[in-house]
């Protein structure tokens, strides 16, 4: 029987960021940054006059490529589209926070462990047991 | 009927084994995902605060002009780090992705030059029946020679994403580079536990849907 639930293989998988100008600067003179044909990047970088919009359509933009396996945001920029990252389900790309400078990581925001808090909360115990 | 009580407890042992088993590998795998994320976020902060740092000493040598966005290549080009992402095939509908950091194509460099020196080994089997010094010393040679054509490519790789901002840099640019080459490798560490838990998160959460309905 065949796997219902095949994720996406590559081995040229790209990293895009949507974070604030040093951090972008910083990962892309480690070698992540690329420019397609169309002149579309892979990064976004977000400042003072970034609307909640342009971040909201970068996110949705990086999560329906096929060619980007992991998205970097800085946790402040997430924060912006909340809503948005904690509806996000696949495992790929992988969205990972990370802190920048001027905001130091809250694990209390992260995505990953909001959805992983109701499985102790009282409710879900509570529905458990009935 | 003593028969078929005995039966039916035994069955619901099983099962309850089954999804105890799952809710301890979640727990397990939670245990290890927050020991990892505080110290790969101290790790991160760590190498991005160093990065940062360096960035700002580098801006404040060079000029803010030759240290910015507007630098950047918006011509089209391929990015030179990348990820190789693969499934677990040992677990069964597995979803969960491993993905493995190829700084500077260096691992695609890596497989080719193997490659090349297993078909090597297929062009000159006999001799695997001399000394075996001597075949050492020759794969020490060749495994060297491979070493050094991958650190060449690294090193190239290095020095065009540097030459973004100009072809003489600060070597505080030099060490920013280096520090979030670092930053990128223990991103794609949380990455892998990440996807680790959420592997057995999912698994736990359908056995609790299930059990609901």
């Amino acid at each position: 029987m065949a796997n219902r639930n095949q994720i996406p293989t590559s081995n040229s998988a790209l990293i895009a960021m949507i974070a604030d100008e040093d951090t972008v600067v910083g990962f892309l003179l480690a070698g992540v940054g690329n420019v397609d044909l169309r002149r579309k990047t892979n990064y976004l970088i977000v400042d003072s006059k970034t609307t909640v919009k342009q971040v909201e359509d970068a996110f949705k933009e990086f999560t329906t490529r096929e060619d980007i396996a992991v998205i970097l945001i800085s946790q402040y920029v997430a924060n912006m589209i909340r809503f948005l990252v904690d509806s996000y389900s696949k495992p790929v790309p992988a969205i990972l926070e990370i802190p920048s400078k001027d905001h130091p990581y809250d694990p209390a925001h992260d995505s990953i462990l909001s959805r992983v808090k109701y499985l102790f909360s009282a409710e879900s115990v509570a529905s458990g047991r009935r | 009927m003593e028969v078929a009580d005995h039966k039916a407890p035994t069955l619901e042992n099983g099962q309850l084994a089954d999804e105890n088993a799952d809710v301890l590998q979640f727990m397990d795998s939670m245990d290890a995902y927050f020991t990892l994320l505080h110290s790969l976020s101290s790790t991160l902060r760590q190498y991005q605060i160093q990065g940062w740092l360096e960035l700002a000493s580098a801006r404040h040598s060079m000029g803010a002009y030759r240290v910015n966005t507007v630098l950047l290549d918006h011509t089209s080009h391929s990015a030179a780090t990348t990820l190789l992402v693969t499934q677990d095939e040992g677990k069964v509908d597995s979803v969960e992705p491993r993905f493995t950091l190829c700084k500077w194509g260096s691992s695609s460099n890596e497989k080719f030059l193997g490659e090349k020196q297993s078909s090597q080994d297929q062009l000159h089997p006999q001799l695997r029946h001399r000394g075996s010094t001597q075949l050492s010393e020759e794969k020490t040679s060749s495994e060297n020679k491979a070493s050094c054509e991958i650190d060449d490519q690294v090193q190239k790789g290095r020095s065009k994403s540097l030459s973004v901002f100009g072809t003489l840099v600060s070597p505080k640019l030099r060490s920013a580079q280096l520090s979030f080459e670092t930053a990128l490798e223990t991103l794609v560490e949380m990455a892998n536990a990440r996807s680790e838990m959420l592997y057995a998160f999912d698994k736990v959460d359908k056995k609790l849907g299930d059990g609901k309905e």
